[in-house]
């Protein structure tokens, strides 16, 4: 992956080719050795290229093959690597290249008024809504119905942005506290600054192969042993908002296909996607890692830190290493891959795991997308 | 880990200029012409699953069947979460911040998002709060969901 970074020299095929060509070096690969690529990008208008699928396939190392991108808003990150995962396991392809890219620095003023246009354009876009706004809905709907304290949604800031100082590609990393992020600017009730990841430039990518290839390639391969995805209804007025079933649909279908049964027990290492400090809570409750409300305590006790019970965000996650849309997704990716591997240095979690999950969000918070990765062959 | 970040280098400001024009659509229609010329709030019912939604919808995404049976909500509801936005969509901070709502109207089963008017003061607000819509008069209705003030919140 590149680094993650509020305005990037690089053009976004640029910062593409840089994460592709990564990915294939850290895989000692060369692009020939690739039958088929992948991208994974968020809405045109953040890179300012109509059709930037087409734009970026040079970057993706698409150049003569089967290449196509996928979208399924914030959420592609994670769903883009399903996308690479069905070209190989369906047998078609040996090898496949998944790369997901966001420069968001290129949408001025600010990547913000993009979304104006994901409304429904008579209900919604006269009020002028924002993102910030549907997420502030969201956010006090939760911690209304679970009676859940701002210090305590607080409490995942201030572990993110601590965990990414040891990541090498971090924008945000930082100490700060729970008061620090109370004292900060309120741009939405209940919605603090410091509870919210940063628009952000950047790319991360990986290599797929079909089993018998990846054990020639490694001695240490990590099996994707488990995908899913859902989408719920585009009127997210309609759904009670406190609880993301959308993701509990998605997280069991990947575990169903991992073979696992008992998520808290079973997962070792979870990144789910945190574009806001609640959001961390929230997906870990739709993931079936925490009870419904009881998120919060959890992250209080100490379950959630790099050495805790079960490791949450040890990469430093969006608001820690930064919000590049779909990049963003795929770097929870690799950091599974590294921290499966052992290999995540600073970042490196205790007690050797063997299974994590990573998931992503988006759209209009509708879209939940699921990957089990381990250090074991799955059996499907 | 590779990625440079932009310091001073040749920039090219462009756009995409692209202007749209939408229809309310079949479904969507009903509930604007009701709100225009009368002043109503009208939804649709599914048979099968018993939603009602309103705005009107043409068709059920659960059930999948056409809705033809209207049905009209009363401009009386409850507070389901509400937010009050300090930054525009450029990241400045408002003039006037926005006080919103998502608002469940009586007869309806669908939730909607509108402005709450006239709060100063959050803790008057809690999740479960009466509202009122607040109606354009006839002759300011222009078939828009601004013809809807917003709601007020009842003592």
């Amino acid at each position: 992956m590149t680094k993650f970074m509020r305005r990037a020299l690089e053009t976004p095929k640029e910062l593409a080719w840089l994460a592709a060509k990564a990915a294939l070096d850290s895989a000692e690969m060369k692009l020939d050795q690739i039958d088929g690529a992948v991208l994974g990008s968020a809405p045109d208008a953040f890179d300012g290229m109509h059709m930037k699928g087409e734009y970026l396939a040079d970057g993706c190392g698409g150049w003569r093959k089967p290449y196509l991108r996928c979208y399924v808003g914030g959420g592609t990150g994670v769903y883009a690597v399903a996308q690479g995962w069905f070209q190989v396991a369906s047998g078609l392809f040996d090898t496949a290249l998944v790369v997901c890219e966001e420069k968001m620095s290129t949408c001025q003023p600010h990547p913000q008024a993009a979304f104006i246009s994901i409304f429904d354009p008579f209900t919604e876009q006269p009020l002028k809504p924002n993102l910030l706004w549907i997420f502030a809905l969201e956010q006090n709907r939760y911690m209304q119905t679970h009676h859940i304290t701002l210090e305590e949604i607080a409490r995942v800031s201030v572990k993110n942005k601590r965990n990414a100082l040891g990541h090498p590609s971090a924008q945000l990393g930082a100490e700060i506290t729970v008061k620090d992020v109370l004292a900060s600017e309120v741009m939405a009730w209940p919605v603090h600054r410091l509870m919210v990841s940063p628009t952000s430039d950047g790319a991360a990518a990986v290599v797929l192969a079909a089993g018998d290839v990846a054990r020639r390639l490694t001695s240490k391969p990590v099996w994707i042993q488990g995908v899913g995805w859902c989408l719920d209804t585009a009127y997210w007025t309609n759904r009670d908002l406190y609880y993301p079933e959308y993701v509990e649909k998605a997280a069991w279908m990947a575990y169903r296909m991992a073979g696992v049964k008992e998520p808290r027990r079973e997962i070792n290492i979870a990144e789910p996607y945190d574009p806001f400090a609640y959001k961390e809570l929230h997906h870990l409750e739709g993931l079936q890692l925490a009870p419904k409300g009881q998120a919060p305590k959890l992250l209080a006790d100490g379950v959630f830190d790099r050495d805790g019970d079960l490791p949450v965000t040890p990469s430093g996650g969006l608001l820690g290493v930064g919000n590049p849309i779909a990049a963003a997704g795929t770097m929870k990716i690799c950091e599974l891959f590294w921290q499966l591997r052992g290999e995540a240095g600073r970042r490196q979690v205790p007690g050797k795991p063997e299974r994590g999950v990573a998931q992503a969000w988006g759209d209009l918070m509708q879209v939940g997308t699921v990957v089990v990765v381990g250090t074991s062959e799955p059996k499907h | 880990m590779a990625g440079t970040q932009l310091r001073h280098i040749a920039k090219w400001r462009g756009e995409i200029p692209i202007e749209s024009l939408y229809t309310a659509g079949i479904g969507g229609q009903r509930f604007f012409k009701a709100l225009k010329e009368k002043g109503k709030l009208v939804g649709t019912r599914c048979r099968r699953c018993h939603q009602v939604f309103v705005p009107s919808r043409q068709f059920c995404e659960r059930c999948f069947v056409e809705l033809t049976e209207e049905v009209r909500a009363q401009p009386d509801g409850v507070i389901k979460s509400f937010s009050y936005a300090y930054i525009d969509h450029n990241g400045g901070r408002l003039k006037h911040p926005v006080a919103s709502a998502l608002v469940q109207l009586e007869g309806a089963t669908t939730v909607m998002l509108h402005r709450l008017l006239e709060v100063k003061d959050l803790s008057r607000v809690s999740i479960g709060s009466r509202v009122k819509a607040v109606i354009k008069p006839k002759g300011k209705r222009i078939g828009s969901i601004l013809d809807i003030e917003g709601f007020r919140l009842v003592e």
